[in-house]
């Protein structure tokens, strides 16, 4: 297959299952990093800062989704 | 007197250009390749037909527009993109579902997160630059 380089924006992807949750992962780390960018008075430690954000933001997420799954399997 | 409202329009036009304008250069960058990447990672995942549709998507596109540049160059490709066919000769573009649904987040959050950057910019263009600051706490003729 041998598209042009303008296909890679008009042609969606096929995304089914697991890649979409994986597509999470670099949302969560350009909210974190920016939203360090924007708080942190250096930048110096940046990437550490956005790293235990992006930590924290996923665990939390799965947590979430942990509990109303559990919450769910438990009422229904 | 003009420096607050021309960082705040860089910062829309060009996410990052309202910081570097106030001189916040590292700042500046770190958001430019951050905003643009996500925006444009989310563009080809669900192809621009289906991810940057005002018609359809209106407030979503109105998220989408907080990225100034990115969105305005979205859109004339969405304006220029043949809807009929795909680039690889199939007769539609429709992307999945799912496609839709993450692309439209990674493009929407990505102005939200533009427009944190334009009101960091409108902050940080208020505050005296680091070089004015210095200037103001040394006495005159002391170097």
């Amino acid at each position: 297959m041998n598209l042009p380089l303008s296909a890679l924006l008009t042609t969606p992807i096929e995304l089914t299952g697991i890649p979409r949750f994986v597509l999470m992962l670099p949302l969560c780390l350009s909210i974190a990093v920016v939203y360090k960018a924007t708080r942190l008075s250096s930048l110096r430690d940046l990437w550490k800062a956005s790293l235990v954000l992006w930590v924290t933001i996923v665990l939390g997420m799965c947590a979430v989704g942990v509990g109303l799954w559990a919450a769910f399997s438990i009422m229904v | 007197m003009f420096r607050a409202p021309m960082a705040g329009f860089l910062a829309w036009l060009v996410p990052g250009l309202g910081h570097i304008y106030v001189g916040q250069r590292a700042r500046g960058w770190v958001c430019l390749v951050t905003i643009t990447a996500t925006f444009w990672t989310g563009v080809a995942i669900g192809g621009v037909q289906t991810t940057v549709d005002p018609h359809e998507r209106t407030l979503w596109f109105l998220a989408q527009l907080c990225t100034g540049g990115n969105a305005g160059a979205a859109y004339a490709l969405h304006c220029a993109a043949d809807p009929a066919r795909s680039a690889d000769g199939g007769s539609t573009i429709a992307a999945h579902w799912l496609s839709t649904d993450v692309a439209i987040h990674y493009t929407g959050v990505a102005g939200l997160l533009n427009l944190l950057v334009i009101l960091d910019a409108l902050a940080r263009a208020d505050r005296p630059t680091t070089i004015s600051r210095i200037r103001r706490r040394r006495p005159r003729g002391v170097t």
